[in-house]
Order: C-alpha cells, then sequence, then structure tokens
C-alpha cells in the first residue's frame, strides 16, 4: 500500500468509528503530508459514507450510525479540508447541495435529520436549518445558498399546508425554477406532493436520497 | 355512582433506590441544565414563581419541585356527561382510553382503505368509542381533516362533545385553543363552577423534548387556571430525542413532565394533574417511536406508575397500541403485551387503544378487537379470589368422585366471575367451521357495523349544540383571520 492509500485509509477508519476528533486530526495529518483535500474527501471520506449508507440500507447499520459518521465527516470536512480547498481556489465535487428544514409551527425533526445524514452519506452538501424554520427563512436562505434542492418535513395536519405557503413564497420571489423541491414528513403523501407542485416525495430516508440523486440527475 | 376502575397490580421493575436515582437525575438536570422556554407567558410564570430564569432558559430549584408535586391532588374524579361513566383516579386503579391525539390516516372499516379522516369519520370513530364496555374515556382514533385546519381541533372537541358521554381527555395546543376547550366544557355543563364540579374533560399537554416547553403549552396555563384536569405526557424517543436508554430516556420525560407540573401549580396551587413522564422508545432502524416494544411497554407504563406514586399523583400511560399496520398477528400481540404490563403496573390512565402503525393510523376495526383484549388483560389483573366460598370444600364432597359440576348451584353463582369475550371466537371447531368460519377481522368489521347501527349517546340539547357551533364559528373567524394578518 502507498502512503497515499494508507492515509486515505485512515481517514476512511475514522469516520466508519465515528470518531469526529480522530477524523479531524487524520484529515490535518493528510494535508500535513502533502495529500490533495479534493482527494481526502472522495478517496477517503465518501468511500467511508459510502460504506454506511449501504450498510444502513441493508439493515447492517442503524440511523444513529449513519448520523454519527455523517457527523463526524462533516467535522473533518468543514474544520480541515473545506477550508484548504478554498484557500486553493478549488471546489469540492458534490452530489448536489441541498437545503432541509421542517417547516414552520413543527418542531418534529427526527426523520427530517435522518433524512439530512442519509443524503450526507450519498454525496450531497446538506445545510440543515432545523425545526419551525419561517418561510422567510426558507425564501432567504435559498436565494442566498442557491442549493440544488429544498427539501421540507412536515408531520402535522396544521403544517403540512405550510410546505405549499414556502412553495408559493418562492414563486413570488421567482425562485422557484431555480430549485427542486422535496416535501416528506409521515402524513405527507405523493399526492400532496403532486397538488402542491413539489418535485418529489420521499417516503422515507433512503428513498429521499434516491430521488434526490434522481433530481440532480447523479 | 362512580366506576370504580380495577385496582393494577403495582408492578415494580424499579428498585427504590431505582425511583430516586431517576428522581435526582431529573432534579439535577432541572437545576443545572434547565429547559428551554419559547413562550413570554411561560417564562413569566417561571420567573415570578422563583425559578432561575435567563432568557429563555428556566433553571429550577429542587424546593420548586418538591412543593409543586405536594401542592397537586393524589387523586382526581374524572366525570363522564353521564355520571355512570364516572372515574376515580387514585391508586393504582386502571381505567383504558379509546385513541389518542389526531391520527393522520384512519382504516376504513368498509374498504380497508388506509385514507385521510373525515368529520364524518370522527363520529364514527367516537361512537364506537363511547360504545365499547371497556373503554372508559375517550380520545380519538380519527382526525377531522375535512376542515381548514386552523379550526381542526375545535371541530374534533366538537365530535366528542356530542357523541360520548364518557370522559373525555384531549389536546388544544396553545392558549387560544384551550380557551375554546373551556368555552365548549363550560356550555356543555351549563358554567364554569359545574364544569370545575363535575371536570368531563381532561386537558392533554404535550412538553417537546429534549426539555422544551413552547407556545402549545401555555395551554396548562389556561386549564390551571380554570382549576380544570391537566394530563401532561412528553415524548421523549431514545436514542433521538433522548438518551439511548431507557433509563435516560426517563429522566428526560420526567424532568419535561415536573417542569409541567411546576407550571400548572405556580399558576394556581392544587391544580390537579395527570403524571405521564414517560420514557418512551425510538426504533434504531427507522427511527420511528416504537409504540409496539416491550421497553415502550415498561417505559410508559411501569417505570411512570412508578414515579408517580413516589411523587403521590395520579398518572397517564400507553395500552393497546401498536406498530402493526393491520389487525393480525403483530398487532394483537403488541397490544396484549402493553395493555397487559400497563394494567400490571397500575398506571391510572392508559391511552391510544386502537392505534396501529405506531399512531400513524387509527381504526375502529382494530379498537373493538383491542376491546376486547382490554377485557382480558383487567381480568387478569383482578387475580384469583381465595376463600372458603371460592375454594368449594363443601361443593367438592358433595358432589363426589365420578359427579359432576354442572347443575350445581355454586356452579351458577360463580359463572359471572369468568371473562367472556365480545369477540373473540370460543366456539368449537365444528361450530366454528358451520357458521362460516369467519376471521377475528370479519367478526370485528360486523360489530363495527352493529355498534353504529345501534348505539345512540343521548343528544346534547338544541341550545348547547348551537353554543358550540358558534365557538366553531367564531374560531373560524379570529384564527383564520389571524393568520393571514400574520402572512399580510
Ligand atoms: C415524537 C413525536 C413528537 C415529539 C417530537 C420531538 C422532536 N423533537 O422531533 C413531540 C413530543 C415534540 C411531539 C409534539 C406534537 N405532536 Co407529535 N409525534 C411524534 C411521533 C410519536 C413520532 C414522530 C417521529 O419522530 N417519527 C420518526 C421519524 C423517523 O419519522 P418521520 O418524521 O415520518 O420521518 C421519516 C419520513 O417521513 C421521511 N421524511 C421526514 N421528513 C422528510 C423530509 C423530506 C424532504 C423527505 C423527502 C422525507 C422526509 O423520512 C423519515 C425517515 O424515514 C408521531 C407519531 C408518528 N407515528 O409519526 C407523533 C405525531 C406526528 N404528533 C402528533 C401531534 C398531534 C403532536 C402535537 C400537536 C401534540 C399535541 N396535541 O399537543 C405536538 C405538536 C408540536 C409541534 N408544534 O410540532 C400527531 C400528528 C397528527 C396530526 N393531526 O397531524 C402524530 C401523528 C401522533 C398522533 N397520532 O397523534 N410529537
Amino acid at each position: 500500500m502507498t502512503r497515499k492509500e494508507e492515509v486515505f485509509e485512515r481517514v476512511e477508519k475514522s469516520i466508519l468509528d465515528f470518531d469526529g476528533d480522530k477524523a479531524v486530526e487524520v484529515a490535518k495529518e493528510a494535508i500535513n503530508s502533502g495529500v490533495e483535500p479534493v482527494e481526502v474527501i472522495e478517496r477517503g471520506v465518501r468511500k467511508a459514507l459510502e460504506t454506511v449508507g449501504k450498510k444502513y440500507e441493508t439493515g447492517e447499520l442503524f440511523i444513529i450510525h449513519l448520523a454519527a459518521a455523517g457527523e463526524a465527516a462533516n467535522r473533518a470536512i468543514n474544520e480541515v479540508l473545506k477550508p484548504e480547498i478554498e484557500k486553493k481556489g478549488e471546489e469540492i465535487h458534490f452530489t448536489g447541495k441541498v437545503l432541509i428544514g421542517t417547516v414552520a409551527g413543527d418542531i418534529h425533526e427526527i426523520g427530517k435529520t435522518i433524512v439530512s445524514a442519509m443524503l450526507l452519506a450519498s454525496g450531497f452538501e446538506v445545510t440543515d436549518l432545523g425545526k419551525d424554520v419561517p418561510i422567510e427563512t426558507f425564501v432567504r436562505e435559498v436565494k442566498e445558498q442557491n442549493p440544488d434542492i429544498l427539501g421540507m418535513s412536515a408531520l402535522l395536519s396544521t403544517t403540512i399546508p405550510v410546505q405549499k405557503d414556502v412553495i408559493e413564497a418562492l414563486q413570488k420571489e421567482g425562485l422557484r425554477d431555480k430549485v427542486k423541491v422535496m416535501v416528506g414528513g409521515a402524513p405527507v403523501t405523493q399526492e400532496w406532493a403532486e397538488e402542491i407542485g413539489a418535485d418529489a416525495y420521499g417516503v422515507d430516508a433512503v428513498d429521499a436520497m434516491k430521488k434526490a440523486r434522481k433530481l440532480v440527475g447523479a | 355512582m362512580v366506576k370504580r376502575g380495577v385496582k393494577g397490580k403495582e408492578l415494580r421493575l424499579l428498585s427504590d433506590e431505582g425511583v430516586e436515582a431517576i428522581h435526582n437525575a431529573a432534579l439535577d438536570v432541572l437545576r443545572e441544565t434547565g429547559i428551554d422556554c419559547y413562550s413570554e407567558k411561560i417564562l413569566e410564570v417561571f420567573e415570578e414563581g422563583g425559578a432561575d430564569v435567563s432568557d429563555k432558559r428556566v433553571r429550577i430549584p429542587e424546593y420548586l419541585i418538591d412543593e409543586a408535586t405536594k401542592k397537586a391532588p393524589s387523586k382526581i374524579l374524572f366525570c363522564g356527561r353521564d355520571p355512570k361513566n364516572d372515574i376515580l383516579l387514585e391508586g393504582s386503579r386502571i381505567y383504558y382510553g379509546f385513541g389518542g391525539t389526531p391520527t393522520p390516516l384512519i382504516l376504513d372499516h368498509r374498504t380497508d382503505e388506509f385514507r385521510r379522516p373525515t368529520k364524518k369519520d370522527m363520529i364514527e370513530t367516537t361512537l364506537v368509542g363511547d360504545a365499547l364496555p371497556n373503554m372508559d374515556f375517550i380520545m380519538t382514533n380519527a382526525g377531522v381533516f375535512d376542515v381548514p385546519y386552523e379550526v381542526e381541533y375545535l371541530h374534533e372537541l366538537d365530535v366528542l362533545f356530542n357523541y360520548t358521554e364518557k370522559p373525555i381527555l384531549y389536546s388544544a395546543p396553545g392558549s387560544y385553543l384551550a380557551r375554546k376547550y373551556l368555552e365548549m366544557g363550560i356550555a356543555v355543563a351549563g358554567g364554569l363552577k359545574e364544569l370545575q364540579r363535575r371536570p368531563f374533560i381532561t386537558l392533554y399537554s404535550e412538553p417537546a423534548s429534549p426539555l422544551m416547553l413552547t407556545e402549545s403549552q401555555e395551554n396548562i396555563i389556561e386549564f390551571a387556571k380554570a382549576n380544570i384536569p391537566i394530563a401532561i405526557g412528553p415524548m421523549p424517543l431514545s436514542g433521538g430525542t433522548a438518551p439511548g436508554t431507557l433509563a435516560g430516556s426517563s429522566v428526560i420525560g420526567n424532568a419535561e413532565t415536573l417542569a409541567g407540573i411546576i407550571l400548572a401549580e405556580l399558576v394556581n396551587p392544587h391544580a390537579p394533574v395527570i403524571y405521564g413522564g414517560w420514557g418512551l422508545t425510538m426504533d434504531p432502524r427507522s427511527g420511528i417511536c416504537a409504540y409496539g416494544s416491550p421497553e415502550f411497554a415498561i417505559g410508559a407504563n411501569t417505570i411512570t406508575a412508578q414515579m408517580a406514586r413516589f411523587y403521590n399523583l395520579p398518572s397517564y400511560g400507553f395500552g393497546g397500541c401498536a406498530d402493526g399496520k393491520l389487525p393480525g398477528p403483530q398487532s394483537g400481540a403488541e397490544v396484549m403485551m402493553n395493555a397487559l404490563v400497563a394494567g400490571q403496573s397500575g398506571v391510572n390512565l392508559i391511552h391510544d387503544c386502537g392505534y396501529l402503525a405506531g399512531g400513524m393510523v387509527g381504526s375502529t376495526e382494530q379498537a373493538v378487537i383491542v376491546d376486547d383484549v382490554v377485557g382480558m388483560a383487567k381480568r387478569i389483573v383482578q387475580g384469583v379470589r381465595v376463600d372458603d366460598d371460592h375454594l368449594a370444600v363443601d361443593v367438592i364432597k358433595e358432589v363426589g368422585p365420578g359427579g359432576n359440576f354442572m347443575t350445581h348451584k355454586h356452579t351458577r353463582d360463580h359463572v359471572d366471575e369468568f371473562l367472556l369475550p365480545e369477540l373473540f371466537d370460543r366456539n368449537s371447531f365444528g361450530t366454528w367451521q358451520s357458521r362460516g368460519a369467519k376471521e377475528t377481522r370479519t367478526i370485528a368489521k360486523e360489530r363495527v357495523e352493529e355498534i353504529l347501527k345501534e348505539h345512540k349517546p343521548e343528544p346534547l340539547g338544541q341550545e348547547i349544540r348551537e353554543k358550540l357551533s358558534k365557538v366553531i364559528k367564531e374560531g373560524k373567524k379570529e384564527l383564520i383571520t389571524k393568520q393571514k394578518e400574520a402572512e399580510g
């Protein structure tokens, strides 16, 4: 094994061990030893996340593992690799960029968090806006961050209509064509998604990941 | 006459030290970490009451917890519109409740389809709950989703007031809906005094895990002021919104519930509250709240009942609910487990009977099955009587070897002590076959139809019905315009 491959393997292992501190440490080492940060992401971080994602799909690992691996990976990327890449004026290639949140009036966030973790594991750049996210925040963030996909979660009969309100607000701001909208949450259905003109509906985290990949043509 | 429920069994899975440890852990969390309150009104109450408030964080000293749990009454008479349905929450007496908060789907017993329920569906499910003999209080197995969403709860309450004479337990998030809930209750009772004397409604308020009270919990303030009972129960999920252990989840559930109780007692010392300090579980694979798991059964019931006894408060638990999506083997096993565990634990109000798919689906067909299961659970909890009459030594001697007990008066005198299921089939195999070899689900559906045809609760007077309609009409105007203003 070459020295480089060894480095990738250590990054991969730190994430498979769900060890964020270690992931940051080995990512730093990798940079210090002169390995390209983009390569560290593609051959170390991504590889680990793909493994975790697959193992989740087959039932070997659980969502808590998916979320923990995602967090470790995010730390390595955000604390070490991304700043390096930006310094070089390069870009990270993500499957796509996703903004996600639970809509205003709704604080159910476990499902949304799981979906975020799954998307992260499948190579998306994910910004999680949290829960009870006001319509204006969605609109503002879409404008500022220019994501490929906006994901909205809602679990209440009283908050599902807010998904529609957000889509209308995007329309009003002339942003609707710039972003694909994906909706979900236990009581949300395909029919509702169609009715409000969303681009996709995800029944669970794996489905959300598949639909998201389709939306960005991956 | 008050229905004095079967005395539950006070099952103990926690030692006395275990109970104390969960209590101490919650004190520690409330004092050091505190809870976040997303409501000015709630913050004000805590601040004036002596809690340490900075920004939205509220840290609660031990003495407030002790005072609150001491002030709250240990018994509550939870009435029915018809006094024959009154239930007494005290000690380990158990009562089972039809449904829970509004389910987004129902399983249509006529078409086997899962669909969004309407007001008509909720009327039907409520009638079924009102008719089922083992259902002691009523929530719902269907939401009302064919009305503007702003007024969903008002319509649901309207159905409950009209179609059941049993005690009503329901949620009404926020202060506005809580006031409307009270207003409707007062209209039916004929005045606030009358409602207080015979509270036939109780509020269910659900703190947000982990460690948050939101504007929704302003309903506690309204009900405490009115001195009408409040059941408090959060839904912390182990590994999601709570630590990934049952004990840790129970600490969170306990802390959140205590915070709600303190809020009520600060508003009105001696306000009646019901303790639901649930430690619940998340399925680590799908992330769903696992209503059918064994850990859920004991977290929601056994631990809750033990903690409530420690605080000397009436308690609130779960039973008759399932993760299974259809009536059948999985859901049948799950409901028997949690209904029985709840009964054995002696938790007072046992809700969610009829829930399928972890609370996504309500089903009348499942509810009539659960009613039989609950009958069995109540029977087991009652145990065995051993006295001279029941030992029947004289009868044994009288009949003697080779005799027959079938015609003895003693047998007839005691035959009613055996539980006869309403629904479950105990015919001989041949009889069952010759009568059409019906499946349990078919029998359950027929029973639902029968109830819908026959069961007619006493209707409310014309004048009261009009008052309720007026509350909805005003609510529609106020809520929907408020919404529009907020948007515009
Ligand atoms: C836990 C829980 C809570 C917790 C939430 C804690 C938290 N911080 O998240 C608390 C206690 C706060 C809570 C509060 C309330 N709740 Co609640 N809650 C639940 C419960 C039991 C589980 C929800 C959950 O976490 N599921 C697990 C996750 C993994 O599932 P999921 O969210 O569906 O997500 C999956 C998919 O839907 C999808 N997905 C999710 N989001 C997205 C987004 C996108 C973009 C995509 C593609 C896919 C996707 O992928 C996920 C992973 O597979 C459900 C019951 C149920 N069966 O859903 C009730 C439930 C949702 N709650 C309900 C109610 C009524 C309430 C309250 C109004 C209670 C009350 N009456 O006061 C309050 C409202 C608070 C508020 N303003 O939001 C009702 C809703 C019914 C209705 N009328 O719509 C339910 C259905 C229970 C019931 N039968 O009554 N609740």
